[in-house]
């Protein structure tokens, strides 16, 4: 590996003298089209299912040509089977829950960035706590709590809840990213005459945003593909959200057509590849800081 | 920096505290993490050693009886016994899976950048999607999968991937690590990337080749951030809910592929017995804070010297 990758080499691919081929360069370039198609292959077929005729779906043996696409799946999604309400619902408490989060994730990550005493250490710990239990851990006396306040089948309580669950990871991301930010900047805004609160407000916050987007992409995306809490706690039909929903779709099976089922599929995961493609860098340095619980 | 140059207004307000400022700001996210975690994960750990009225939540105290009745369950067992293969198949698969894959992508190949975004995309599916796009390919009678692997002589006879009880575990544990194995990609790639290239040019001057570099190198570097990272997701595949119980669809054919956390919710909502899922998730609890500590020795060992 190390002959590899030395300087000469690196040099080298611009110079037109062709070396042999190594094999094993060869093999690890296979190695990446077939890792690259494992990973990718059911997507490109779930997107082309989506956009063909049942007839086309139903053949025997399965064909990947595309000579009957057709927009019908999605026509009747939305149409007859009401897809847009249960995106809609998925957007308002994905968007509740991202608000909260980055409102109370990002000052209370900053007072865990800057203060160190016993109440603000039992909570960072707590926090990290939270981060490890699992949601099915604690579903059942969740359930007991949000029914017994009379919130079951309501989207703000699910969304607080959500808020409550994924406010850890952003926590602890954004704690870290504000230990990076020099605590210089702001002692020296607070000497011009800044309230410690205000340095927060007029230092720290502009030059965290990056931070922030971070930890509301992932908040986001984590909300809008959670399953589990939605199911149990949203009892009415007109309250679903679109993940539930399409496992009730998906419960049809066989009167439900495989392309509709991929239209609702291809319209939940979109929203989350735009924003992944959108913030591709921050994402992959916030993953490896840690991950979102999924 | 405009900013930084604020004037001072002429009458201050009385600064706040900084320590009751740093209060103020942490209160409302420990409010909500009390509310519906701490408050739940104690209530749930009450609920373990009682009898539960499903409807009012009245709680009658029956000491360890939930855990006798959950350990001498059959079916319970059995659902013990599946996540216990799945979490430990989950585990091997990916992370061998994981860590080749992150050095493929870091070995400077042609097209890395656009790889290496590729490779992640499963990662941010939804478990519902997933579970959408693998029924389709794993029907058995229409599905992709069978016929291209008839086309190719690779089976005999269609499989029941999620149809026959024998096969359906051996189908989700794919589906899993196909979903998850670039979380591990992703993490051991960040280390690699971290990895000064001059120590595997004094392997090499010291006359050892590839192997040797992987095993003098980058092994001991990927495996303190790899510990961490099978500890994270220890725990949330065996507690993971979502794939075994959307993939098979509730459970699978006669509960094949039902483990601890599908018992837990059957327990708690279709039996309304929520002293027993409590006493279930209680136990699965305590034997993954164990597997934690078993983890964390290790990471500590190795770190240490």
């Amino acid at each position: 590996m190390a002959a590899v990758a030395s300087p000469a080499q690196a040099m080298s691919r611009a110079s037109p003298p062709r070396k042999p081929v190594d094999p094993f360069r060869a093999g690890q370039y296979v190695m990446l089209v077939v890792v690259v198609l494992a990973a990718d292959l059911p997507l490109l077929f779930m997107i082309l299912s989506a956009f063909r005729t049942e007839a086309a779906n139903k053949q025997y043996p399965p064909s990947v040509d595309a000579d009957t696409l057709t927009l019908d799946n999605f026509t009747s999604l939305f149409g007859t089977y009401g897809f847009g309400q249960y995106l809609q619902n998925s957007l308002v408490v994905s968007g509740l829950a991202t608000a909260g989060v980055v409102i109370l994730g990002t000052i209370a990550a900053y007072a865990l960035s800057r203060f160190d005493f016993l109440p603000l250490r039992v909570m960072g710990r707590l926090a990290i706590v939270a981060y490890l239990v699992p949601p099915i851990l604690i579903l059942v006396p969740v359930t007991q709590v949000i029914f017994g306040a009379g919130l079951g089948d309501n989207l703000i309580a699910l969304a607080a809840l959500y808020t409550a669950v994924f406010l850890p990871f952003a926590l602890w991301m954004l704690r870290s990213y504000f230990q990076g930010v020099a605590i210089q900047l702001e002692e020296a805004a607070m000497v011009d005459g800044c309230t410690r609160f205000g340095a927060f407000r007029r230092v720290v916050i502009p030059i965290s945003v990056p931070g922030v987007i971070t930890a509301a992409i992932f908040t986001f995306a984590a909300a809008w593909s959670e399953y589990l809490y939605a199911s149990t706690l949203m009892t009415s039909t007109s309250n679903l959200t679109a993940n539930p929903a399409t496992y009730l779709l998906m419960g049809h099976y066989g009167t439900t057509s495989a392309g509709l089922l991929m239209a609702a599929g291809l319209v939940i995961v979109a929203p989350v590849v735009v924003l992944y493609l959108v913030a591709q860098r921050w994402l992959v340095s916030g993953l490896a800081a840690g991950a979102v619980k999924g | 920096m405009a900013v930084i140059g604020t004037r001072v207004r002429a009458p201050r307000r009385p600064a706040m505290s900084d320590r009751r400022l740093a209060l103020l700001l942490a209160a409302p996210a420990a409010a909500l993490l009390a509310l519906f975690v701490v408050y739940p994960f104690l209530t749930a750990l009450l609920n373990s050693f009682a009898d539960v009225d499903a409807a009012s939540g009245r709680r009658t105290f029956i000491g360890i009886d939930n855990f006798v009745t959950i350990g001498s369950d059959p079916d319970l067992r059995a659902a013990f016994g599946r996540t216990v293969v799945w979490t430990v198949s989950n585990m091997v698969l990916q992370v061998c899976l994981g860590v080749l894959v992150a050095l493929l992508l870091n070995a400077r190949l042609r097209g890395q950048g656009l790889a290496r975004g590729l490779v992640l995309f499963p990662y941010m599916v939804p478990a519902i999607v997933v579970a959408l796009m693998f029924r389709y390919m794993f029907n058995d009678v229409t599905g992709l999968a069978n016929y291209v692997l008839l086309d190719l002589g690779l089976i005999d006879a269609p499989l029941g991937w999620l149809s026959d009880p024998d096969v359906i575990m051996v189908t989700l544990v794919l589906v899993n690590v196909w979903k998850y194995t670039p979380f591990f990609v992703i993490v051991v790639l960040a280390r690699l990337q971290t990895i000064p290239r001059d120590l595997y040019e004094a392997v090499s001057i010291d006359g050892g080749g590839r192997w040797a570099g992987l095993r003098a190198v980058t092994l001991p570097s990927i495996l303190p951030v790899l510990l961490v990272a099978m500890l994270l997701r220890t725990i949330w595949t065996a507690y993971d809910f979502d794939i075994p119980y959307l993939l098979s669809a509730g459970g699978g054919p006669s509960g094949s592929a039902v483990t601890v956390p599908l018992a837990i919710r059957s327990l708690a909502f279709e039996s309304g017995s929520i002293g027993q899922a409590s006493a279930l998730a209680v136990c699965m609890a305590l034997l993954l804070i164990a597997s934690a500590w078993v983890y964390l020795r290790g990471f500590n060992e190795r770190t240490h010297v």
